[in-house]
């Protein structure tokens, strides 16, 4: 009887959740990897789609203008990424343990202002830092040249132009880490770090020593979600940089989109997704087994 | 207790319900009529004009569909403006629901798709014959596939040289370039630098927007002879005269380096360096479309009277100044329901048509010359002669005869989405103007294959 | 802790901080600044730092262009109907996977959970052909019903509710509470601050989201959230003198998730710290 009317419950109080997520994501992922195998145009019902096997995957590691845009894109994302990562996780850091510490007044102020850059729409950070990057109008290149700098292309170069992208999303993003650090921080008991401080330790000896080994799982959550997040860019390709100079900011969230929509290739666009699902994995998963080895030392 | 939660369970219903009546009825506001008009008798047609023009231009729209409304109480005319870059994605997005704009000012490069898609609908006999009868004979072709018209011409681009005459003077220079050896001599000349940087640039190059990288480069092409799709629909960019306008754009980036390529980048919006470094006066000559100019003169103000215009220099191997050309069009969704799209052509018919602006011409040439565009309609062209002599725009429309369309073909859009990559890795010193040649070649006949298959 | 650093140390410190908080704050002042910029000084080079004659006319410009009360109504509706689904179906299942038993809970939790790391864009066209097919795409449902449940949710929900004790709910399971009134009226003041803070991140994700809203509404005004009225701005961009006018569209799009954030900041840090995520 219990029973019964618990699992009435269950199945009343999941199913909102499980309707949702599976009509919206599962099924969704299920087509995305079933039309990776089909020739299909997106402005085309699903059941016009064509079975090709894995014809769409060869063109994407073909030596053909599909693979190499789509190669681009796919080396553009992660390099973005990684270097998003390298940048925000020691800033974060670093930040972080300056308002965890709290040494001096204007912590809070501080925390504050970094986080508050979390909460602006990454259309008007894209909008507002293509004027700020302007060759002739820009304050930027303004300030360079007051330290004897000269301009700088920013987003119109090819080797600058993704790095450039990097810096709004770290500007953007590293008060949202900032806050996990400290988060992270304040599970270290003080006690261990008396404990150390009597054996002599000094600071960046117990950073190396105590903190980042204990703040490790922290991390590698930053690090799994800075690299989820970084994967989404998209409004700043999309509204400044069209994926130039020379595809050197074409990223894979923008790519799929055009593949996919603009030129209605949904099965390639779909292989595309897919690959970019099977990448993520195997480095999330990679992720969490040095966590996982972390612990178990 | 029980009838607490009994009492909990209606509230979390009365949320879900308000939740999703409050979405149903906002969407509802946006697709059939306001609740307000739905009074029982005549439903109102609710349609919808998708574009990528400006503020101030939509304002004017709005004119002619506040005017259009009045006299026909049952329709309800919905302006959506998007950037440029998001145009296609929406037109190509709507594909599949009825709920997609009723209208669209399209490319004409990127109709056989949508009509291979049955996105499109077929003009009504009626507006055919009116299209056939009443613009010239190779707009309305661009307008239609096999045969049948799928929509009103309305706009025709086209490119001239672009220079500015303070810039010339101050380097000794009395005229523009006819050539292209005397463009690279002049250009040089007109080049200013800061140790190795390129202050002011002689000629300016366009990336990152595909139109803009491509269609000057496809004009140099045309006025040396070339070709790039022949007439048997083969791509032809391994042509000699290809070779020579690769080589051209290496010279300009790389060689005599008077074209800074980061000078000229443009955003989603087709604006961006390559129109800033053009009104500030940190580039010399571009070749640009006619339809610029209302975008120079808000930026320049004063400044705009040094701006001339002159054909494009012809090549080596070339003849005589061609310039590409490609109009738009406006069409309506295969999609939307009968009475939408009946509302529609008949909504075209009267925006394109003498009766909707004064003095007999249309109200699409008004909003089109406003922002410095030609209008195509046969008498649209007549009415406004008086304006089209002004300085600006003398060469464009000396040089519309001589003018030769970019290609429309299946795959248009990737083709010179492809050209326009090799082009720019060109530009950037990332490839040789002999590899850039090939792998254009081998980019436009995969390309082309693919979107034939 | 303050007594151990000398002074030098402290003030090089605290010149640091001010040094990081300007330059975090910096575009944002920039964008603030220039919207008040009349176009004479927003044409100029080297740029105005600071405006001489400060203009709101750009606001008002932006009034004529974009449907500024209806944008944010959207914004409203789509962030705050999301964030309420995403509440709901977060704490009923979050209670379920934390609290009952039942045959296959441990794989429904991972195949659920496994869709937290999935980048939107994996889903992104057959997902726009479903909501097309269900007649939503171009408006405001077509938007907000796909989000109204997601795995972050479920995930935080259930580490915060497996902290409640079993004791309260059995106890008032004895009173003849219905599982329901269990949910909103024991679970849900226990774990507050946890939606507090769910609230938070789910209202400024679905307030700032573009990419979704971009392809579902497909160029649809009158449904158009700020983000979306945004772009629409870009087409503004043909002269430099108009940057006030984007500048002034964009401090209006920034300001109501910056307000929430001020009030709700003291609710994250806690929450961050006890979710389990992080340590």
């Amino acid at each position: 009887m219990r029973i019964a009317r618990q699992n009435w419950w269950t199945a009343g109080f999941l199913a909102p959740s499980v309707g949702l997520i599976g009509i919206f994501v599962l099924i969704p992922i299920a087509l995305t990897v079933w039309l990776s195998l089909h020739r299909w145009s997106t402005a085309t019902p699903f059941g016009d789609a064509e079975w090709v096997g894995l014809d769409n995957f060869d063109a994407l590691f073909g030596s053909d203008l599909v693979g190499r845009d789509f190669r681009q894109a796919l080396r553009n994302t992660f390099v973005y990424a990684g270097v998003s990562i390298a940048l925000l996780i020691p800033l974060s850091i670093l930040f972080g343990t300056i308002v965890h510490r709290a040494a001096v007044r204007g912590t809070t102020l501080l925390r504050t202002v970094l986080f508050a850059t979390y909460t602006v729409p990454m259309i008007a950070v894209a909008i507002v830092w293509s004027k700020l990057y302007s060759p002739t109008e820009g304050p930027i290149n303004q300030a360079l040249g007051w330290f004897g700098i000269s301009p700088q292309p920013w987003l119109s170069d090819t080797s600058s132009a993704l790095i450039s992208l990097v810096f709004l999303n770290v500007w953007q993003q590293l008060g949202y880490f900032t806050v996990l650090v400290v988060a992270g921080l304040t599970q270290i008991p003080p006690s261990v770090y008396e404990a150390a401080a009597l054996d002599g330790a000094r600071n960046v000896k117990l950073l190396f020593r105590i903190t980042l080994p204990l703040l490790r799982r922290t991390l590698l959550f930053c690090v799994v979600i800075a690299l989820i997040n970084a994967i989404q860019v998209f409004e700043p390709v999309a509204t400044i940089t069209q994926g130039g100079p020379v595809g050197a900011t074409n990223v894979l969230t923008y790519h799929i989109r055009e593949v996919g929509i603009e030129r209605s290739q949904g099965g390639l666009a779909s292989a595309m997704a897919v690959t970019l699902l099977l990448a993520l994995v195997v480095v999330v998963t990679l992720v969490f087994a040095l966590m996982r080895k972390g612990d178990d030392r | 207790m029980r009838r607490t939660s009994r009492y909990l369970a209606l509230l979390l219903l009365a949320v879900c319900a308000v939740a999703f009546a409050a979405c149903g009825g906002s969407s509802d506001d946006d697709n059939g009529g306001t609740t307000a008009s739905g009074g029982g008798s005549g439903e109102k047609v609710k349609i919808s004009f998708l574009t990528h023009w400006a503020p101030e231009t939509v304002t004017a729209f709005e004119r002619v569909t506040a005017a259009y409304e009045a006299d026909h109480p049952d329709v309800d005319v919905e302006i959506r403006a998007v950037p440029f870059a998001d145009l296609l994605t929406t037109l190509r997005s709507q594909a599949g629901g009825d709920n997609g704009p009723t209208m669209a000012s399209i490319y004409d490069l990127w109709l056989p798709e949508l009509v291979r898609d049955g996105v499109l609908s077929r003009a009504p006999a009626a507006n055919t014959s009116e299209i056939e009868a009443e613009w010239p004979a190779n707009l309305a072709a661009a307008a239609s596939v096999d045969g049948a018209a799928y929509g009103y011409p309305n706009e025709v681009d086209l490119y001239a040289l672009n220079y500015n005459t303070r810039l010339f003077r101050a380097a000794g220079i009395d005229g523009p370039p006819a050539t292209w050896d005397e463009l690279v001599e002049d250009a040089k000349r007109l080049t200013v630098r800061d140790g190795d940087r390129i202050t002011q640039q002689g000629f300016g190059l366009i990336s990152s927007w595909a139109a803009g990288t491509v269609h000057p480069w496809t004009s140099l092409l045309y006025s040396n002879g070339g070709e790039l799709i022949d007439a048997g629909g083969r791509a032809v960019l391994d042509s000699p005269q290809a070779g020579e306008a690769f080589e051209l754009v290496d010279e300009l980036a790389n060689g005599a380096k008077v074209s800074s390529p980061q000078m000229s980048t443009a955003d989603a919006n087709t604006t961006g360096p390559y129109l800033e470094n053009f009104v500030s006066g940190k580039t010399a000559m571009i070749i640009m479309a006619n339809w610029w100019e209302s975008a120079l003169r808000a930026g320049m103000r004063d400044a705009f009277r040094d701006v001339a215009t002159a054909p494009i220099p012809v090549g080596p191997s070339g003849d005589a100044a061609h310039s590409v050309s490609y109009s738009w069009m406006t069409v309506v969704n295969g999609k939307a329901d009968d009475a939408e799209q009946r509302a529609a052509w008949e909504f075209l018919a009267y925006l394109n048509g003498p009766d909707s602006g004064e003095e007999g011409h249309s109200a699409m040439a008004a909003l089109l010359q406003s922002m410095g565009i030609l209008p195509s309609r046969t008498s649209d062209l007549e009415a406004y002669r008086g304006d089209l002599d002004r300085d600006f725009l003398t060469a464009y429309v000396e040089e519309l005869p001589n003018a030769k369309p970019f290609p429309i073909v299946l795959g248009g859009q990737e083709f010179t989405e492809a050209l326009q990559r090799n082009l720019e890795a060109l530009q950037a010193g990332q490839m040789s103007a002999g590899d850039a040649q090939e792998r254009s070649q081998a980019d436009a006949e995969s390309v082309l294959e693919t979107a034939a298959g | 802790m303050t007594g151990r650093i000398g002074f030098t140390r402290r003030a090089a410190l605290l010149s640091f901080m001010l040094l990081a908080c300007v330059m975090a704050a910096f575009p944002i002042l920039w964008m603030v600044a220039t919207a008040f910029k009349s176009p004479d000084e927003a044409l100029q080079t080297p740029p105005v730092w600071i405006p001489g004659s400060p203009t709101a006319d750009a606001f008002s410009n932006v009034g004529d262009v974009i449907d500024i009360p209806r944008s944010f109504l959207n914004s409203a509706l789509i962030a705050g109907l999301t964030t309420t689904g995403i509440l709901l179906t977060s704490l009923l299942a979050g209670y379920v996977f934390a609290k009952y038993r039942f045959r296959g809970k441990n794989v429904l939790f991972a195949v659920l959970i496994s869709t937290m790391f999935l980048p939107p864009i994996v889903t992104l066209i057959p997902l726009f052909r479903i909501v097309t097919q269900m007649g939503l795409d171009a408006s405001l449902a077509g938007v907000i019903v796909p989000n109204l449940a997601n795995a972050f949710g479920i995930f935080l929900m259930r580490q915060f509710i497996a902290g409640v004790p079993d004791e309260l709910i059995e106890a008032a399971r004895l009173d003849g509470a219905s599982e329901l009134r269990i949910v909103f009226r024991i679970i849900a003041p226990n774990v507050l601050p946890a939606l507090a803070a769910l609230a938070m991140f789910a209202f400024v994700y679905h307030w700032n989201s573009y990419l979704w809203p971009l392809t579902v509404l497909q160029g649809n005004e009158s449904a158009s959230p700020i983000v979306i009225s945004l772009a629409r701005l870009l087409t503004y961009t043909g002269s430099a003198a108009n940057t006030p006018q984007v500048m002034a569209g964009a401090t209006l799009a920034v300001l109501p998730p910056l307000i929430l954030f001020v009030i709700l900041q003291r609710f994250f840090v806690n929450t961050m710290s006890r979710s389990g995520m992080t340590g």
